[in-house]
Formats: structure tokens, C-alpha cells, sequence
């Protein structure tokens, strides 16, 4: 089973690697993948599915900016994060606004695993876990 | 006016709207107190992460797609898809006088009901052990105050002495009598008031033990009032393996704070046989290769770091170690011993065959030694004891050699007479560590033959006789020894006289 797991995670990661062209997951490429996996028998497709799906949404999260906010947030603002994030990760990141009303006020913003805390709601926890 | 203000008002809000970055993941299986994290891309080696309900990890695998962490604390509450975050720092514990005379955990943590720590200072718990330049050659002796081991196999001041031997055949013993004598010493050396006096403090690590030994140990110390002097840090055997993992690291950084602000400590760590089976529990469920014994490749690096950190700096400190190792059946050359011997300064090795005999401390003469320890045996115990442990050797041989034949020499049987002299005098009760005057007082009267007439069965009454007469009658002669630390004639003739006086009176 252990083994079986192996297989299908290098698997997944040769085919995650033929889905990026120049830093980006492509796609086109991407369907060509899932064409593949239908067309030819492969061994344990759900596995390989669930770990090349495990890739490309980590790979994807790094080039969206999910900006949560309480309250509302202006297209001005959504383009400058875009721009800070582009500019600080060296690559087109997009800004995708998605409201949270449990920040209280402020946003929280989520590049890959890079967490911006600018939120009401962040700093009273920062707060609780400092007392 | 206003503009200076709105000013202010402006720098305010800009400090206080100033995003926190924190890098995050999320746990992607938990099992056995090691989390298996996605994300955590930016996350270091040994760094600590924060996981949700305050418990902390330690990231020891850092693999292309997911990090391995060792959770400290209650891992009942996580689970799968919990936020992790990474915290940018090193694993430390606190450190300073304050911890003496508590018992703390692998955090450094009290466990002891006796109150928080006022403790002002952190160590990090992995630390980088000293290099060569700032080192120094082990001069000072540490006297464990057992007379078998200052005689023989001197431990000076830095050194790093391992304690092998069958379960059961006292090595906790030796090293609860050692941290009793060092608070003895301390407390005699501290109430002279002589500036020059440098007092050894002690941190006991208890490594994956019942929590019964554990508070029989700290019974025992307070009983001789040693606790005072000593850190506990205690891993028992129901902590998670990670705790275990970490408990010595810890108690170095307990014992490297003394060493660095000038003082003298020992450190004893009771033992590394479970400290290697906890890592090797940890590196299984980490999915790392395995090697002889199941153990991971680099059990033997785990072992040299840690007593590696063990040293006497220029200037400064020192750090005395004192690991023990359990072997089974005798085994020193399993994996895990051998790997702690040729670390290590030397080794005092107990036969399970001498405690059963009664010999206790049951130290096996032939397969201990220290190798650096002569230089720091002070003069004293040279001149009266230099022999010993080849006629002690010889006498084994002889003994072995003895049993298949009655008609021996004279010389032989008189060689056999001194031995079984020799062993009665090195028995030593529990807890009870001889100062070392009293040592060279002893071996003093067995050099100039004052037991040879004597029952080998009463010699041990008569060894007790003895350390009475002195103590009681002869402290200011024993205080002379002990400042001089080296016999001359005067001091020869003194210990001569009250030896004969002291036959005299025995035999009368």
C-alpha cells in the first residue's frame, strides 16, 4: 500500500511536471494530462489524480492572492496588492477578493503558504495568545 | 500645528496597519506525536511551529512537498487540516541559578508544584559545541567520592565519562553518589569562604524512567541536601518520545549556561540507551531509512553533538558528563554502546557477576578507564594509590588462576591476600561518598599494611573503624591533606603516627 503510494506520488509529480511551461501551470496541458490518465490504464488513477490535483492547487495558490476582507474593498486596493505580490514574488499574481466577516475590519491576505495579517480579528488573537 | 499632528496621526496608522507576515500549512495526517504539514515552504530545520491550542513542533524532516514535525505537548487536540505556523526560532529552554533545586521537563517547564521559574535568560536546546581554540585540557579533578573510581579512573573537570552495565548493577548509584559528594564538597568549599573555591552544580536528566526512580532520585538527593545544587529534568518513560528526544539537548543548555558564565557543572544523563531507542521511535514514524538496529543513520551523531558540548573552556567553566548506557547481558559491543564508548573520555564499566558477589561498586577494573582523567588526580591520590589498579588487575588474574590449584607461592598468595584486601576496602555503601582526604587516609594505611594482619572478613569493619578515627580525631590532619593535596614527609609521618595510634586503639 505504502509502495503503492510512492509509485503514484512520483508519478503525479512527472505529470504536474509537464503541466507547467515558463513557471506557470498551463492548461492546455493540463487536459492533456487528464486525457492521458483516461486514455491509457494507469495504475491507481485516483491516487495519481488526488496527489497531481494536490500539486497543481499548491502550485495555482502561489500565484493568486486570496485577499479576505471584512467591510468593503475598493478595485484600487485589489490592484495594488496585485502589484505589491507581483512584485515582491517575481511573478503575475492575481487578486481574488473573498469577504470575512469574523475579521471584524482589515484583511488577511493568502499567497501559497504566505499569510499577510493586516486584521482586526488577527491581532486579538495575537493578543490572546501573548497574555 | 495640525500638520505635525496629522503627521503623527499618519506614522500611527501606518505602524498600526503594518500587515504581520507569518508562513503557514496545515497538518495532513497526525499519529504517534509526529504531524505529517503541507506548506510550511519557508520553514527551517529544528525551527519550532506553533500548532493550534498552543502545543509547539520541531521540524526535523523538511521534504520537496511536505515537513515532518515532532509535536511537544498535548496532541489529542489536533487535527487534520489545522493551521501550522512557523515561528522563526529555535527550540530554547530557561537557564540559570534559578532552576536549582527544580525539577523541570524537556521544555524546561516546572513539574516539580513548586511555582514558576523566575528564570531571566533562554539557551537555545541545540546548540553548536565549543571548537578547538577555545578549549582547554582537563586539569581539575572531579571527585565523585567513591573510592574505587578516584583511585582508578580519576574524572577530571570537562571530561566526559560514560557508565555501562546491566540493569541493576548500580549505575545510577555512582552518579547520584557523585552529585551528593559535589554538593558535600560545595557546601565544605563555600563555607570556608575561600575565593578561589568554584563549586560543581549538577543537572541530573532523566531519560525515559519510571516516574518512581525519578522521585526516588530527587528523595534521595534532598535527603543528602543536595538538591539545592542540582536541576532535574525529567523525560519518564510515559512522555512522548519527543520529550525524550529533547531532554538532554535541554539539560545541556541548562548545564552550558554554568559552564559559559564561569562556573563548574556536571551533567548526568540517566540514560541514552532510551534516548536512542526515543529518536529511533521518532525517525521510524518520520519514514526515515533504518539501519543497524532498526536505528536511524545518524544515531551515532546524535550522541556525539550532545556530548561533544561536554568541555572545559578557556577561561571559563567547565561541563562534566556523565551519560550512562544499559547493555543486555553485558554486551558492550552493540551498536548503541559502542558508539557512546568511542565518544566518550573513558568508561567505568559495572559487571552485573561483581554485584551479585557483593563487590559494590560493582566497577569492573579491567574494562574501565579514563583517558584523561590522571592528568587532573590531584598528587595525594597518586602517591597512595598509583598502583592499585595494576594489583588490582593482577589480582583477578591471580584469583581466576587460583581456583584450579591449592598449592600456591608465597609470593602469589601473598599477591591474593592484598587483592581480596584491596576489593573489602573499595566496598561502599549507597549514598555515602567518602571525602577525598578520607580516601587517601584509607589507602594510605592499606600502603603501609595496616590491614594486612587483619580478617579479610573485618576489613571492611576495620575500614570503617578507620574513616571514624579520622573523622572524628583527626580533622584538622584530614584538612591538611585535603588544602595540601599532596603528601610530603611531614605530612607522611602525621598520617603514619595517627595510623599507628589508630591500629593501637583497634586492636585494643
Amino acid at each position: 500500500m505504502a509502495s503503492h503510494a510512492k509509485v503514484a506520488q512520483q508519478f503525479a509529480r512527472q505529470l504536474f511536471a509537464m503541466s507547467v511551461v515558463d513557471g506557470a501551470v498551463s492548461a492546455d496541458r493540463v487536459e492533456g494530462v487528464l486525457q492521458f490518465v483516461e486514455k491509457h490504464k494507469v495504475a491507481n488513477p485516483v491516487m495519481v489524480l488526488k496527489a497531481y490535483h494536490r500539486l497543481v492547487s499548491i502550485k495555482l495558490s502561489k500565484s493568486v492572492a486570496l485577499v479576505e476582507h471584512s467591510g468593503a474593498v475598493s478595485a484600487a486596493t485589489l490592484a495594488a496588492i496585485e502589484a505589491a505580490m507581483s512584485k515582491k514574488y517575481g511573478r503575475t499574481v492575481k487578486a481574488k477578493a473573498e469577504p470575512n466577516p469574523e475579521l471584524l475590519a482589515g484583511m488577511r491576505v493568502h499567497v501559497g503558504d504566505d499569510v499577510y495579517e493586516s486584521s482586526i480579528a488577527g491581532q486579538l488573537a495575537a493578543l490572546a495568545a501573548s497574555v | 500645528m495640525s500638520t505635525v499632528l496629522e503627521q503623527i496621526e499618519q506614522q500611527i496608522a501606518k505602524l498600526s496597519s503594518k500587515a504581520v507576515k507569518k508562513n503557514t500549512g496545515n497538518i495532513r495526517t497526525v499519529a504517534d506525536g509526529v504531524a505529517k504539514i503541507d506548506g510550511l515552504s519557508d520553514v527551517m530545520y529544528n525551527e519550532m511551529v506553533q500548532f493550534p491550542g498552543g502545543a509547539i513542533g520541531i521540524a526535523l524532516n523538511l521534504e520537496e512537498d511536505e515537513v515532518g514535525c515532532v509535536i511537544l505537548g498535548d496532541v489529542s487536540q489536533l487535527k487534520e487540516g489545522d493551521e501550522v505556523t512557523t515561528t522563526g526560532r529555535l527550540l530554547s529552554v530557561p537557564v540559570g541559578k534559578a532552576l536549582l533545586g527544580r525539577t523541570v521537563d524537556a521544555l524546561g517547564q516546572p513539574v516539580d508544584g513548586k511555582g514558576p521559574i523566575d528564570s531571566k535568560e533562554t539557551y537555545p536546546v541545540e546548540k553548536i559545541a565549543p571548537g578547538i581554540i577555545v578549549r582547554k585540557s582537563v586539569s581539575q579533578p572531579l571527585f565523585t567520592g567513591i573510592m574505587a573510581i578516584d583511585s582508578m579512573i580519576p574524572i577530571g573537570r570537562g571530561q566526559r565519562e560514560l557508565i555501562i552495565g546491566d540493569r541493576g548493577t548500580g549505575k545510577t548509584t555512582i552518579t547520584i553518589d557523585t552529585i551528593i559528594n559535589q554538593a558535600k564538597i560545595n557546601k565544605v568549599g563555600l563555607a570556608s569562604g575561600d575565593k578561589n573555591f568554584r563549586p560543581v552544580y549538577s543537572i541530573y536528566v532523566a531519560i525515559g524512567q519510571k516516574n518512581s526512580n525519578v522521585v526516588r532520585t530527587i528523595s534521595a538527593l534532598e535527603a543528602a541536601g543536595a538538591l539545592e545544587f542540582t536541576v532535574i529534568v525529567a523525560a519518564p518513560a510515559g512522555d512522548n518520545p519527543a520529550n525524550q528526544y529533547l531532554a538532554p539537548y535541554s539539560g545541556a543548555a541548562i548545564g552550558e549556561w554554568f559552564m559559559e558564565n564561569g562556573m563548574d557543572a556536571l551533567i548526568v544523563y540517566d540514560d541514552l540507551s532510551k534516548h536512542a531507542v526515543a529518536y529511533r521511535q521518532i525517525s521510524l514514524i518520520l519514514k526515515r531509512p533504518s539501519g543497524r538496529e532498526a536505528y536511524p543513520g545518524d544515531v551515532f551523531y546524535l550522541h556525539s553533538r550532545l556530548l561533544e558540548r561536554a568541555a572545559r573552556l578557556d577561561g571559563k567553566g567547565s561541563l562534566t558528563a556523565l551519560p550512562i548506557i544499559e547493555t543486555l547481558a553485558g554486551d558492550v559491543s552493540a551498536y548503541i554502546p559502542t558508539n557512546v564508548i568511542s565518544i566518550t573520555d573513558g568508561q567505568i564499566f559495572l559487571e552485573t557477576d561483581l554485584f551479585n558477589q557483593g563487590i559494590r561498586p560493582a566497577v569492573s577494573v579491567g574494562l574501565s578507564v579514563s583517558r584523561v582523567g590522571s592528568a587532573a588526580q590531584i598528587k595525594a591520590t597518586k602517591q597512595v594509590g598509583g598502583k592499585l589498579k595494576g594489583e588490582l588487575a593482577q589480582f583477578r588474574e591471580l584469583a581466576a588462576f587460583a581456583q584450579f590449584g591449592s598449592d600456591l607461592d608465597a609470593k602469589t598468595k601473598a599477591q591474593l591476600d592484598r587483592g581480596s584486601r584491596i576489593v573489602e576496602l573499595f566496598k561502599q555503601p549507597a549514598f555515602a561518598p567518602l571525602p577525598i582526604e578520607l580516601q587517601v587516609a584509607v589507602l594510605f594505611a592499606m600502603q603501609k599494611g595496616f590491614f594486612d594482619p587483619i580478617d579479610i572478613k573485618k576489613i571492611a569493619n576495620a575500614s570503617a573503624s578507620l574513616k571514624n578515627f579520622f573523622t572524628t580525631r583527626k580533622d584538622p590532619l584530614l584538612a591538611e591533606v585535603r588544602t595540601k593535596a599532596a603528601l610530603d614527609k611531614d605530612l607522611e609521618a602525621k598520617l603514619l603516627a595517627a595510623c599507628e595510634e589508630w591500629k593501637s586503639s583497634y586492636s585494643a
